[in-house]
C-alpha cells in the first residue's frame, strides 16, 4: 500500500486523496478556510501550507536513492504547497506546523493578512465561538497586527436574500458559499464582485438570493460575512446546548443539531450524514423551531358545548376511557400519522388492538411536484414509511371522509395529524363522532376535537422516524416538558458552560416547559384508567419489542441508529433476501 | 562593442513595406506562403515536424516567462477526436508593454499564419483571439484582418483545399490586468470569473472547456511563418544563443524617440536607450531601467555596462526579459513616486482570489503612500520588504510575485532615496 510520513509518522493510504483530507481523516489539524470537503478546491485561502518532498527515484535502478546513513534523499517543492490541492503520491514527506518553522511562519503570515481587513468586532459578531478565524488566528496567528492603516471599508446589512444577510467587511473571499450555489444547490445566485481587497459575494443586480437552501451558506461561511436574518443577535453559541436530532418539516428527514437555551429552541443546523443530506438542509427545515417553541398545547383541552376548557390530566383520561366504554371497537376509527415517532403510532395500533380494534390507518401528506430531488421531498411528513412498515392501512386523502360520514364510526382517535386544516375532512362531517387528538401544536383540528391531549415534539422524547428513503434515525429530548427532568434524563446533552447549578446554567426558568407527555405513555395511562393489562415502562422497551415482532424493524436498536447514523431498513431486507 | 549587427538588420515582424496590414500585400510579399507550402505536402510536413522545427529554432515565448514554444506545443497530448485549442494572448497589460499591438495594427497576417501553422501542428480546430478591451480599435483591425483571411480560405473548412480546417474567433477582454494570466485568461474566455486556476492540471491536459489548450503570446505566433519560411537555422543564428530572434522591443519613459523596434534579442541596454531611442529627454543621465514591464526588477543607471536584452544577462544582472517592454527613469525620477504608482497599478489589479496578494498589495500600496506623503518611518521600509517575502511564491499566480519584486528590488536597489525620505521622521531617543 502506498505510504506517506506526515511529520515523520508513517502512515498508509489507499487510492487518489489530497493531502488536507488524508490529514483531517487522521484525526489532524491543519487550519484551513475555503475547503470544504463536498465542494470544489480553489486553494484561495492559502492557510493550508504544508512543505512537501518527495523521495528521489533513480530511474536506472527503479529504487528510491538513499543517503549515506541509509535514509531516502527527498526532494522538496521550492515553495510551500497548499494540503487541501496537493495529491498524496507514494513515498511523500509532509512537514506540517507541528515540524516546520516555515510552515508555522506561512500560517501566521496569512492569517496577519486576512486580519488586516477584517473588522475585530468578534463581541458583537453572530460568528463567535464557532468562528474557524477566531479559532485558528488563537492557535497559529500573530500576537499582533502591523497594519496601521484605514481598513477596506465595503457594504455592511446587505439583504442577500429573504433569509441570508451579508456583512462585506468580514467576508474573507473564500468562495464557499459562491461555491455552494454553483455544485451543491445549483441556483448559481451568489458571484464575487468586484476586484482585489474590495471583492465579496453578491447576487446579480435585481435578483434575490431566495434560494430554498440558502441558509447553508450561512452554516459553511468561516467568518461572520453571511448570517441568518431569523437567528442573527439571538443568541451566543455558548449559551446553547446542541442536540442531534432530525428534520421533522419534511419526508427526507436530515439529519440535525437541534440548539436549545432555556428550553427553546434557537436554531436548527444540519449535522453531516452522508446517507441522507451530507452537510446540507433546506431552509424550510430550520423553521421547526417555530412548531417546537409557538403554539403549543399546553394541557389537555376539553370541549365543553363549542368551547375549548383547560383540563386536568386525569379529567381528559377519564373522559375518553368513558367514551371508549361506551363504542365497540368496529366503531373506533384509529387514525395514526407520518407525523407521529414509530413508537407512539406503535402503541397507538397495539393499545387499539388490544381493546378489539386491530386496523389502525394513516393518511399520507405527499404533495406531489413539491419535492427536488435533493433534500425536498414530495412527502411532507418525517415517518410515512414508518406506518406502511408498521402496517396501518394508507387511506387516500379522499377516502377518508367517506369513511366518517359512512356512521361506521362513532369514536375517532386522530394522532398528530391535522385532518381538519389539510381539508380531509369539515368539521361538519365529523360533529357526529367522538374525536380525540393527539398533538403538539393547536390548529383546525385541535380546536374542532372533543379532547384534545398534549404530546411531546420530536425533540422531547426519544423517538424512530422512517424517512422516504426507508432509512430510520431516532431523536432525542433536546429540551424539558414539566414531566421530563434534564438532570434524571440521561439522553440530554449539555452545552460548554451548561453545568447544573453553575451561574452559567440556562435551563432556569420553568416558563418553557411544556406540559405534555409522549403519546406512547397517554396510552399506558389510559390502560390503567380502563383496567387494561397494558404496560410500558420506557421507550426502549417498545423499540426492542417492535425490533423482534416486525420483519422491517428486526435487529434495530437505538445504539445502531446513532453509531451508523441510522438504518437503512430497505436495503436491509435486501440484503435478507439475497442471503435466503 | 556590440557583437550583434543590429545596424544591418531587416526587419521581418513589421517589415517597412506599406500597406502591409492588407491581405493582398501581405500575399504579395511572399504571406501565407509558408501555410501553403505545408498544406500542399503535408507528408513532408508532419505537425510532428513543425512543431520540431519550432524547438530547434529556440523561439521563447515573447509573452514574459521566455518556455521554449515548440517544447510547450509538444505537451499537448496525442488528438482523441475532441476539441482543441489555442488561445493566443493578445492581453498586453502589464505597464510599459506594447508591442503586441503593432502587431494587430501593422502584420496581422503573419500572426494569423502563424496560428493557423500552430493549429496544424497541435492539431487544433480552433484559435481564440484574447485581446485587451481597452485595445477596441485593435480589435476592430484583427476583426478585419480575420474576415480577410477567411474570405481568401485561409480560415475556415478545408484550407486551401486541404482536409485541414480551423477557426479562428477574435475575442475582447473587459479591461482586467489579470486576464492576461493564461489560465484566467481561460476562465474570462469561458465567460467566467478572471480568476487564475490551480496548476495543475496544465493547460495542455486541462484547459478550455476542459480539454487541451495551448497558450502563446501573439509575438511568439507571429514569428512561426518566419521560422518556417527561412528554417530554424536562420532563426536561431539570430541574436543571442540561448534566446534567439527578432524581438519587438517596446521603449518608453524619459527618452527622445520611445516606440516599438524590432531588433535581435541580446541588444545592449545602452545602444537601445542611446542609439535607437537616441538618449534621454534633455540630455539627463539614466536613473533606472525596467527592462521587461513593470514587474520586473529595476536597474540602476549605473549597473547597465554591458547588460544585454537577453534571459541570461539580465538575470546575472538582477532583472528578467519579461516582455521587453523596457521602461527608462531618468535622474529627475522620484523612486518614491514610481514606486507608489507601481504598487497602485497591482493594487488596483489582485484579483483577490488568494489572500496574500489581495491583501498584500493593497497593504505594500498603502505604506508606500505613507512614505510618500512623508509620513512613514524606517521601521516601515523593512516592513515592506517582510510582506514582499509573505507574498513571494504564496500563490495560484504570479501576480504576487509581480507586485512584490518592484517593491522588494527598488528598495533595495534605491534604499538611499527611500531612507532619505522617511529620515523626517525618525523619533528621537526617548
Amino acid at each position: 500500500m502506498a505510504e506517506i510520513f506526515i511529520d515523520n509518522n508513517r502512515y498508509e493510504f489507499e487510492g487518489p486523496t489530497k493531502v488536507l483530507q488524508f490529514i483531517l481523516d487522521q484525526g489532524l489539524e491543519l487550519p484551513f478556510f475555503c475547503y470544504h470537503p463536498s465542494l470544489s478546491i480553489p486553494a484561495n485561502c492559502r492557510q493550508c501550507y504544508v512543505e512537501a518532498g518527495q523521495p528521489v527515484m533513480n530511474r536506472e535502478t527503479g529504487k528510491y536513492e538513499v543517503d549515506e546513513e541509509g535514509n531516502r534523499v527527498i526532494r522538496f517543492f521550492p515553495k510551500l504547497m497548499t494540503a487541501c490541492s496537493l495529491d498524496a503520491t507514494d513515498g511523500m514527506v509532509i512537514k506540517t506546523h507541528v515540524t516546520s518553522e516555515l510552515v508555522r511562519r506561512g500560517q501566521k503570515d496569512v492569517l496577519e493578512f486576512i486580519l488586516i481587513n477584517h473588522p475585530l468586532d468578534c463581541p458583537i459578531c453572530d460568528q463567535a465561538g464557532e468562528c474557524p478565524l477566531q479559532i485558528q488566528t488563537y492557535k497559529y496567528g500573530p500576537e499582533g497586527s502591523r497594519f496601521e492603516h484605514k481598513k477596506v471599508h465595503k457594504p455592511k446589512r446587505i439583504q442577500l436574500g429573504p433569509r441570508v444577510v451579508l456583512d462585506a467587511e468580514r467576508c474573507i473571499n473564500c468562495t464557499r458559499c459562491v461555491r455552494f450555489t454553483e455544485e451543491v444547490s445549483k441556483s448559481n445566485q451568489l458571484t464575487i464582485v468586484q476586484r482585489g481587497d474590495k471583492n465579496y459575494p453578491v447576487t446579480a443586480p435585481g435578483t434575490e438570493f431566495d434560494d430554498p437552501y440558502s441558509i447553508n451558506t450561512v452554516d459553511i461561511c468561516p467568518v461572520g460575512a453571511l448570517t441568518s436574518s431569523d437567528f442573527r443577535f439571538k443568541a451566543r453559541v455558548w449559551e446553547m446546548s446542541s442536540t442531534p436530532s432530525l428534520d421533522i418539516t419534511n419526508g427526507k428527514g436530515c439529519s440535525v443539531d437541534v440548539w436549545t437555551r432555556d428550553n427553546l429552541v434557537m436554531r436548527i443546523t444540519p449535522r453531516h450524514n452522508p446517507h441522507i443530506n451530507d452537510y446540507w438542509m433546506p431552509d424550510a427545515g430550520r423553521e421547526a423551531y417555530k412548531i417546537y417553541n409557538e403554539n403549543r398545547i399546553s394541557r389537555p383541552d376539553l370541549n365543553i358545548d363549542g368551547d375549548k376548557v383547560k383540563s386536568s390530566w386525569n379529567n381528559a383520561l377519564l373522559t375518553i376511557a368513558e367514551n371508549l366504554d361506551t363504542v365497540k371497537p368496529s366503531e373506533i376509527l384509529v387514525l395514526g400519522s407520518g407525523y407521529g415517532s414509530v413508537e407512539d403510532n406503535y402503541v397507538l395500533g397495539k393499545f387499539f388492538s388490544v381493546l378489539g380494534q386491530e386496523q389502525a390507518h394513516f393518511v399520507p401528506n405527499i404533495l406531489a411536484g413539491t419535492g427536488d430531488n435533493f433534500l425536498i421531498s414530495d412527502d411532507q411528513a418525517p415517518n410515512t414509511n414508518g406506518c406502511r412498515f408498521l402496517g396501518f392501512n394508507e387511506l387516500k386523502p379522499d377516502s377518508i371522509n367517506k369513511e366518517i360520514t359512512s356512521g361506521k364510526y362513532k369514536t375517532i382517535i386522530v394522532l398528530q395529524e391535522d385532518i381538519v386544516g389539510r381539508n380531509l375532512i369539515t368539521t361538519q362531517d365529523l360533529s357526529n363522532v367522538f374525536m380525540v387528538y393527539l398533538g403538539t401544536n393547536n390548529n383546525d383540528t385541535s380546536r374542532f376535537a372533543n379532547v384534545t391531549i398534549p404530546v411531546t415534539t420530536a425533540i422531547e422524547h426519544v423517538g424512530s422516524y422512517v424517512n422516504v428513503d426507508g432509512r430510520v434515525q431516532r431523536s432525542m429530548p433536546a429540551k424539558e416538558t414539566v414531566y421530563t427532568d434534564r438532570r434524571i434524563n440521561l439522553e440530554m446533552s449539555m452545552g460548554r458552560l451548561d453545568h447544573f447549578g453553575t451561574r452559567f446554567d440556562n435551563w432556569v426558568s420553568d416558563k418553557n416547559k411544556v406540559d405534555c407527555i409522549p403519546a406512547w405513555e397517554f396510552f399506558v395511562r389510559l390502560a390503567h384508567e380502563m383496567n387494561k393489562e397494558f404496560q410500558y415502562n420506557d421507550v426502549r422497551e417498545i423499540i426492542s419489542e417492535i425490533s423482534l415482532t416486525n420483519k422491517h424493524f428486526s435487529g434495530v436498536s437505538y445504539e445502531r441508529m446513532d453509531n451508523e447514523l441510522g438504518i437503512d431498513l430497505v436495503n436491509k431486507q435486501k440484503e435478507e433476501l439475497n442471503l435466503a | 562593442m556590440s557583437s550583434i549587427d543590429w545596424k544591418s538588420y531587416t526587419p521581418t515582424l513589421i517589415p517597412n513595406i506599406k500597406d502591409y496590414h492588407k491581405i493582398d500585400v501581405y500575399e504579395k510579399h511572399g504571406g501565407y506562403g509558408a501555410l501553403k507550402k505545408i498544406l500542399k505536402d503535408p507528408s513532408a510536413h508532419t505537425p510532428e515536424s513543425v512543431t520540431n522545427a519550432v524547438k530547434d529554432s529556440g523561439l521563447r515565448g515573447r509573452g514574459g516567462a521566455g518556455f521554449n514554444t515548440g517544447l510547450k506545443w509538444s505537451f499537448m497530448p496525442k488528438p482523441d477526436g475532441g476539441p482543441r485549442y489555442i488561445a493566443a494572448n493578445g492581453d498586453e497589460s502589464e505597464p510599459g508593454t506594447f508591442k503586441d499591438r503593432v502587431i494587430f495594427e501593422y502584420n496581422p497576417h503573419t500572426f494569423i499564419e502563424g496560428s493557423i501553422i500552430a493549429a496544424y501542428a497541435m492539431s487544433v480546430s480552433t484559435v481564440y483571439v484574447y485581446i485587451r478591451g481597452e485595445y477596441r480599435s485593435w480589435i476592430r483591425m484583427m476583426e478585419k484582418a480575420v474576415s480577410d483571411a477567411y474570405e481568401k480560405g485561409y480560415l475556415g473548412k478545408n484550407i486551401l483545399g486541404s482536409t485541414f480546417s480551423v477557426d479562428m474567433i477574435v475575442h475582447s477582454g473587459a479591461g482586467a490586468y489579470i486576464c492576461g494570466e493564461e489560465s484566467s485568461l481561460m476562465e474570462s474566455l469561458e465567460g467566467k470569473r478572471g480568476y487564475p486556476r490551480v496548476k495543475p492540471p496544465f493547460p495542455a491536459q486541462k484547459g478550455l472547456w476542459g480539454r487541451p489548450t495551448t497558450i502563446n503570446n501573439i509575438e511568439s505566433l507571429a514569428n512561426v511563418p518566419l521560422i518556417m519560411n527561412k528554417g530554424s537555422e536562420w532563426f536561431k543564428n539570430i541574436g543571442a544563443s540561448t534566446h534567439p530572434g527578432p524581438l519587438l522591443y517596446g521603449i518608453s519613459g524619459h527618452v527622445n524617440r520611445p516606440g516599438v523596434y524590432e531588433y535581435p534579442t541580446g541588444m545592449l541596454i545602452s545602444e537601445l536607450i542611446n542609439d535607437v531611442a537616441l538618449g534621454v529627454r534633455g540630455g539627463k543621465k539614466v536613473k533606472a531601467v525596467i527592462p521587461g514591464g513593470s514587474s520586473t526588477p529595476p536597474l540602476r543607471g549605473d549597473s547597465l555596462e554591458g547588460v544585454r536584452m537577453d534571459s541570461d544577462s539580465l538575470r546575472e544582472a538582477g532583472s528578467m526579459l519579461g516582455t521587453a517592454g523596457m521602461c527608462i527613469l531618468d535622474e529627475d525620477t522620484d523612486m518614491v513616486d514610481f514606486l507608489w504608482r507601481v504598487s497602485h497599478f497591482y493594487h488596483h489589479e489582485s484579483c483577490g482570489q488568494c489572500t496574500p496578494c489581495r491583501e498584500g498589495t493593497g497593504w505594500l500600496e498603502k505604506t508606500l503612500l505613507k512614505i510618500k506623503n512623508g509620513e512613514g518611518t524606517t521601521r516601515d521600509l523593512d516592513l515592506l520588504l517582510d510582506i514582499c517575502g509573505q507574498m513571494e511564491g504564496r500563490t495560484i499566480c504570479a501576480l504576487a510575485d509581480a507586485a512584490a519584486w518592484p517593491v522588494r528590488y527598488t528598495i533595495n536597489r534605491f534604499r538611499d532615496e527611500f531612507e532619505a525620505r522617511v529620515k523626517n521622521t525618525v523619533y528621537a531617543l526617548a
